[in-house]
């Protein structure tokens, strides 16, 4: 029998085999450490978004209260419409989270058909402040929304596509939801002031 | 308004500087090229080449003395004037420009072994403050040729500086920078926006990722592809604090003369679009939306 470098023909094909399964190996790892390190990105871009209509749902209140100097019934209106009143619950879905910047948007908006009512609260400085602020935490949650979005984006693209889909079927990786902009949202970056 | 005065000096300007070109030319080749008429002939040539070739260089200097003349004359009279009319509460210092560290600060741009800066205007508009000069930056080269050393500079940056104040106010720092622009930060990341065409034209770095889409807005981003486009060269824009620093590097020296040039309407309108693009950052930028600006309410 021919020996080349000391091996066989059995001893070639075994080692292919193995140089090929060790390939294969390391492949699969890169995938799953690169699918594990992008969800950590989307769970981090979501906390994000957490931080951003914790801040919206803070200034918003605050808005609300100083509404209410000027316009009790309109205000407690408005209040109504929100769902949780001490802000996201911890286990919130990202549905829920949806629904709930939604209403926030809604009162936004609301606040805004308020203020042309009532010159006095529109020329309190204290109110000004606030509507920038609330301009400012919108902005901040389109930016947390952007950015959990491009994230998502880049996980589902590696899910979808075959052969990364394997592993991420193998390790049970599913599709991520999108944190849509909703038209009501939409109109709050229109706000006129 | 009437150049005409303005046009008469750049001619004689011009006159003198193609007559000195000539006349060098001419010594050039009465001092290179050998005679017929023998080795003492050749000498005497090779005299007179010198003299000629002198006298040409005196009248070049002379011309381009007299044109630097009309230059600062132009800028302290005309220019001044032109920007005062679109800029309020504005300065014009045609010799000063902005410190080297406040560049040195946007990160993309990287120290110069030689610089130079110039046309600094300092004012506002639309309540928005801005500053910006002319820059020209160079590296020193050394080549070692049997002949020994020679030392020699390459221009790496010639156009335009600018800063701008912000509207929104942020810890950290994004850097945006067209291909080819120095990009080596430390403390920064990489961040792919979600805009496939402001990725494959700009690359962004930030101290965080949540801060860069909060300020890079679509709209922003659109804005400064088409500022890329109006504008030839590269392009880097820094947001650091509440300051907007963008360079524009397009191998151009801005409000420049040319001796060769007649001086009409169309020069203003050059001058005119050069001034313009601070009207358009700020407006096309919305530097002037100062919504973010506000007391945290408690």
């Amino acid at each position: 029998m021919n020996l080349v470098f000391g091996l066989g023909t059995t001893g070639w094909i075994l080692l292919i085999v193995g140089a090929v399964l060790l390939l294969v190996i390391m492949w699969y790892i890169g995938v799953m450490n690169q699918l594990r390190q992008l969800e950590v990105k989307v769970e981090e871009a979501e906390s994000g978004i957490d931080v951003a209509l914790t801040k919206r749902f803070d200034a918003l209140t605050k808005m609300l209260e100083t509404t209410k100097g000027y316009a009790k019934h309109e205000a407690e209106t408005l209040e109504k419409v929100i769902k949780w009143r001490n802000g996201i619950p911890s286990d919130a879905t990202l549905a829920q989270k949806q629904e709930f910047a939604s209403s926030l948007a809604k009162v936004a908006n609301g606040i805004n058909v308020v203020v042309e009512q009532y010159p006095d609260l529109k020329a309190n400085t204290m109110f000004g402040n606030l509507q920038n602020a609330i301009m400012d935490t919108e902005e901040h949650l389109q930016a947390a929304r952007r950015l959990y979005n491009a994230n998502v984006r880049s996980i589902n693209h590696i899910i979808v596509t075959f052969p990364q889909s394997i592993v991420a079927n193998a390790i049970k990786m599913e599709k991520k939801e999108f944190f849509e902009a909703e038209e009501a949202k939409k109109q709050d970056v229109k706000m006129n002031f | 308004m009437d150049f005409t005065e303005l046009n008469i000096v750049r001619k004689k300007c011009a006159q003198k500087t193609i007559i000195g070109s000539i006349l060098a030319a001419i010594g050039g080749l009465m001092f290179l090229i050998p005679y017929a008429g023998g080795e003492s002939a050749f000498a005497l040539q090779q005299f007179l080449g010198v003299f000629v070739l002198a006298i040409g260089i005196i009248f070049i200097g002379f011309g381009a003395a007299k044109f630097q003349q009309l230059k600062n004359n132009f800028k302290q009279v005309h220019l001044k004037k032109m920007i005062q009319e679109l800029y309020r509460e504005v300065r014009y210092e045609p010799k000063a420009g902005i410190g080297l560290d406040r560049i040195y600060a946007c990160k993309f741009i990287k120290r110069a072994d030689r610089s130079h800066t110039e046309d600094l205007i300092i004012g506002e508009y639309d309540d928005v403050h801005f500053e910006t000069c002319d820059v020209r930056l160079e590296e020193r080269h050394v080549r070692h040729t049997k002949n020994g050393t020679q030392v020699y500079y390459v221009t790496y940056f010639l156009g335009r500086f600018f800063e701008f104040d912000f509207p929104k106010e942020f810890k950290g720092q994004i850097i945006v920078t067209e291909g080819g622009m120095f990009t080596l930060f430390s403390n920064l990341k990489k961040i792919e926006m979600e805009s496939v065409d402001f990725n494959k034209k700009f690359k962004t770095y930030s101290t965080d990722e949540h801060n860069a889409f909060y300020i890079l807005t679509p709209h922003l981003m659109e804005e400064i592809m088409d500022l890329e486009k109006r504008n030839p060269g590269q392009i880097g824009l820094s947001f650091i604090g509440n300051r907007l620093s963008i360079a524009i590097n397009n191998h151009k020296n801005t409000f420049e003369l040319n001796m060769f040039k007649e001086i009409d309407g169309s020069t203003l309108e050059e001058l005119k679009r050069d001034l313009g693009i601070i009207q358009s950052i700020v407006t096309e930028l919305k530097l002037n939306r100062n919504i973010f600006k506000y007391e945290e309410v408690k």
